[in-house]
């Protein structure tokens, strides 16, 4: 069965006064009906802006899909109308922002705001709307859902907030979620209750998740499937149990080696990634990572390298892997 | 296979930027401030190089030679008492930018102090500052201005005496408001974490980190000094005479705006002119110094 | 066990909510700290941790002085460091120090790496000239970073450099303990593994004690010999690191530990998630009897009437549960 999301060699660039920043650079990942997938990488390499992109969001004139295919359901995004798209964003695909406080308008009622797509994707009457947004609300747990729908946002809690942020998002039982790290802004126990809540919701529906994130302990216990970025490139991807137990590049192995887990003893040391992640402006020829990489070879300086099928269903951008040598494995 | 530790090299590859340097910087590519802060600067040379770029005084007579219009003699005409426009504008230029800049000696100087402390020690003090802030703002400060200047009396010091006291309030509330502010950085949590004292802290930390606004109200307080030296002159009970000012210049011309116009007009645009510069320049200088509009 | 360095007896910290314009009236206490007591040991790190609301930072900075607390004490160096006055204190700050969250906020922009660095030993008035640019020189190198970042300006370096420049400051005085307040929380996970080797290998050198503030439990274990739960101002369970994790006695710090995914899908397919109803309450009005019990999985009656004390379970593992017969007054 055909995946229900291709993106095919995205390239996203933003124009900024010190140059051009390729904030995506030939990425290509898939999402497949009801899976969850995660997009996971530190703050630059591009995991936020390669979503926003599905959605066309970016920012113009500064930052530009330059390049590459976005086919949703066998239909090319990128190739619809700015009205076309706009039926698409809030029905067929929503998104869930990281921060709940500025992405709700802080002057219409939750109500009203869950209700508005409603009207516009559905045809409700605004009456109509309320009806369902009640609804809604009660489905992701908000207590007194007839009360709260006519509260404005700064009358939720944190975690209430971004309830109704998930309310808004399945409102018209969208195939796509793209969820972009939505709960670093909560504590622990709430992230547990909304991680658990998304799931829940995403079964019912059989929906498709793509969980942007860079808590790996996140990606390990909701998604199937991971992409790893780095410096706006995949640099990994696998089924999560492959990525995690066999990592073939350097950068994933890396950061697992530098989170601390609950269940292991004491490690005398952590195993950090020395050095700071590039500047996207003036990437280095070859590999990106090469500066903080303790493995490379010759040829990682020259060539920058692809993503090849290093396992079944598992792919690697790593000269070194390629050779079939993994020197940072740990056992 | 070569290890490569890049942690101490790699510090941004841009070079060194002072936060002031950073500030001229941009404040060089605005050019409307860069056009502002020339005039003012061409203006000042002028005003005190007088005597050298005419030979008429401000207050010499030429009854013979009243009320003319523009000419190769007089480049700007001459008043009603035949004394040439243009030498006037320059030394009334000396009376606005003094009365500009020196007020605002004044105005830090007590709305400064008074800012800090309401800001530093907030509570009661703070409100009691405040409040008394409030009661002067809720006068206007043209009539206040003129009843101070009533009871001192006299000439352009105390002119600068009773602008200044009315207009320190902007600053004071600026200042506060930024003391205020900065009080809560963790930076100054951290000067007190080691040992640092109430008096350091306000010298060190507070006051340099709320150089950037005061210096861009001060930069808009001056027009409005000017202007109201101006409006006083105008009205009469501003500089007296001889001394020079514009204000005064527009009082004469006004008696004979039907038939010599021009006689209001220059000194007129003079004005404009000189708050206009400092306008440019002071959003020039907030936009060069806001670290938030850096890149 | 090393000895005791700092003692905190019955802690609190109320910040009042008043009402009225000129005659403010007291309508309500925010409880953020609500009678809390523990022991830090030389050389130790002790962990804090809790999510927000929970009072940590704010009882991070009672211990240093920086908030005055309402009530108890804090014990340093024979000491009741709540009775110094302000200038009392300056002596003694050189000897506990402290590291903040936001690596954007905690340094002056105006002043040079030399200048953040150097602040401590100037305010002090140790060492001018020769000896004090050398020992910049050599506080920058403890903390990884080249002499030649001295003349830079904060806003030059990233995000985990200029924790190294907050943490070379803080160590400028040899300071016999260290406050850390969610140190790495803003940086990316590469960086965090970095400061947090740092920070390892300066205790094992210095024989500095930390008291770590963080919300990320996998963090604070790994750093902490010890660990302090805190919910709404109270302790909940204080425990060794390794106590903590296999035998929890806490429902709170169950729902916690099993809140925190491990990143190994393997493991996390066999975990069950405990997952709590409701939110956090706020501090102002905190329920009645045993703060935690609106949310708790595990209450029953008497949670709702009686206080449980922290008391000593065996082994040092102290908690505050009805559920464990020495909690009960």
């Amino acid at each position: 069965m055909a995946p229900l999301l291709e993106v095919r060699n995205i390239k996203t660039y933003f124009n900024t006064q010190d140059g051009v920043v390729k904030a995506v650079d030939g990425v290509s990942y898939d999402v497949n009906r009801g899976e969850t997938i995660a997009l996971v990488g530190e703050s630059g390499c591009g995991k936020t802006v390669s979503a926003l992109s599905i959605l066309r969001l970016v920012g113009e004139p500064a930052g530009k899909i330059v390049s590459g295919e976005i086919i949703f359901d066998g239909i090319d995004l990128l190739k619809l109308s700015k009205e076309e798209m706009r039926k698409m964003r809030g029905a067929k695909i929503s998104i869930i922002f990281q921060e709940p406080l500025t992405s709700l308008n802080p002057v219409l009622t939750i109500g009203r705001q869950i209700s508005e797509g409603l009207e516009f994707h559905k045809n409700m009457s605004p009456s109509e709307g309320m009806e369902e947004a009640t609804r809604l609300l009660k489905m992701v747990g908000i207590p007194h859902p007839d009360r709260r729908v006519h509260d404005y946002p700064h009358q939720f809690s944190g975690g209430m907030r971004q309830r109704a942020m998930i309310a808004i998002a399945i409102a018209c039982q969208p195939q796509l979620i793209i969820a972009d790290e939505p709960t670093t802004v909560v504590d622990v126990t709430i992230q547990a209750q909304l991680l658990e809540l998304i799931r829940n919701i995403t079964k019912e529906l059989n929906t498709s998740l793509i969980l942007i994130t860079h808590n790996l302990g996140i990606v390990a216990r909701y998604a199937q499937r991971v992409f790893v970025m780095y410096a706006g490139n995949i640099i990994e991807y696998g089924t999560a149990l492959d990525v995690y137990h066999s990592p073939y590049h350097p950068y994933t192995a890396g950061l697992l080696g530098s989170v601390p887990r609950l269940d292991e003893p004491r490690k005398a040391r952590l195993q950090p990634i020395e050095g700071q992640p590039p500047d996207l402006i003036a990437l280095p020829v070859g590999c990106s990572f090469q500066a903080r990489c303790a493995y490379f070879v010759p040829q990682c300086l020259k060539e920058k390298p692809r993503l090849i099928e290093v396992a079944p269903k598992h792919f690697a951008a790593c000269w070194v892997s390629q050779k079939e040598l993994k020197p940072w494995q740990i056992l | 296979m070569a290890t490569n530790k890049t942690n101490a090299a790699n510090v941004s590859q841009r070079p060194v930027h002072t936060l002031w340097g950073d500030a001229w910087f941009r404040l060089r590519k605005n050019k409307l401030a860069m056009a502002g802060g020339i005039f003012i600067i061409l203006l000042s040379l002028a005003a005190i190089f007088a005597p050298f770029i005419t030979h008429y005084g401000f207050a010499q007579q030429d009854l013979t030679a009243i009320l003319q219009s523009p000419s190769a003699k007089h480049w700007l005409g001459t008043d009603g008492l035949g004394r040439d426009t243009f030498a006037r504008l320059l030394y009334g230029a000396r009376t606005s930018l003094a009365v500009g800049i020196f007020t605002q000696v004044i105005i830090v100087g007590i709305g400064l102090p008074i800012g800090a402390i309401a800001g530093y020690a907030g509570g009661s003090v703070d409100n009691i500052l405040m409040r008394f802030v409030d009661v002067m703002y809720s006068f206007p400060s043209i009539l206040l201005i003129i009843l101070i200047k009533a009871i001192l009396g006299g000439g352009i010091y105390q002119l600068f005496f009773a602008i200044g006291l009315v207009s320190w309030v902007d600053i004071a509330r600026l200042v506060r408001g930024q003391i205020m502010s900065i009080k809560s950085r963790d930076y100054v949590a951290a000067a007190r974490a080691m040992g640092g004292m109430g008096p350091y802290i306000t010298e060190r930390h507070l006051l340099p980190n709320s150089l950037g606004p005061i210096i861009v109200t001060v930069t808009f307080s001056v027009p409005q000094a000017i202007f109201a030296e101006a409006a006083l002159s105008f009205m009469g009970i501003g500089v007296r005479p001889p001394t020079p000012s514009w204000g005064t210049m527009i009082n004469d011309g006004y008696a004979v705006i039907f038939s010599s116009w021009y006689q209001v007009l220059f000194p007129a645009l003079a004005i404009a002119l000189l708050m206009i510069s400092f306008t440019f320049l002071g959003d020039g200088l907030r936009d060069a110094l806001d670290p938030k509009m850096r890149h | 066990m090393a000895d005791i360095i700092i003692e905190v007896n019955n802690l609190t910290k109320y910040f009042p909510v008043t009402r009225g314009l000129l005659r403010r009236q007291k309508i309500a206490d925010v409880k953020a700290v609500d009678g809390v007591s523990f022991t830090i040991h030389k050389g130790e790190t002790l962990g804090l941790v809790g999510e927000s609301g929970c009072g940590k930072t704010t009882l991070g900075k009672c211990i240093l002085q920086l908030i005055r607390p309402t009530s108890g004490d804090v014990i340093f160096e024979g000491r009741d460091l709540c009775e110094l006055s302000d200038k009392e204190l300056v002596p003694v700050r050189a000897k506990l120090q402290m590291i903040f969250q936001d690596p954007y906020d905690s340094l002056d922009p105006r002043f040079t790496a030399m200048d953040i660095i150097g602040e401590p030993l100037r305010i002090h008035h140790i060492s001018k000239g020769r000896e004090y640019s050398d020992r910049v020189s050599e506080l920058l190198g403890l903390v990884g970073l080249a002499p030649y970042m001295a003349q830079r300006y904060p806003h030059e370096f990233s995000g985990g450099q200029r924790q190294r420049l907050g943490i070379a400051r803080a160590l400028a005085l040899q300071p016999q303990f260290i406050m850390c307040d969610e140190p790495i929380s803003a940086l990316d996970v590469s960086i965090q593994a970095q400061i947090i080797n740092l920070l390892d290998d300066l205790q094992q050198k210095f024989g500095v004690s930390y008291l770590f503030i963080s919300h990320d439990l996998s963090v604070v274990r790994h750093l902490s010999d010890r660990v302090v739960v805190m919910y709404l101002g109270k302790v909940m369970e204080i425990s060794n690191r390794d106590e903590l994790y296999k035998n929890p006695l806490h429902p709170y710090t169950r729902a916690l530990l099993s809140a925190v995914p491990i990143p190994d899908p393997a493991v996390e397919m066999k975990r069950q998630v405990i997952v709590l109803q409701g939110e956090v309450p706020s501090p102002m009005n905190p329920p009645s009897g045993c703060v935690f019990h609106p949310r708790c999985y595990r209450a029953f009656a008497d949670c709702t009437k009686v206080v449980p004390l922290l008391a000593d379970a065996g082994g040092g593992h102290q908690v505050a549960c009805l559920l464990c017969e020495t909690s009960r007054p």
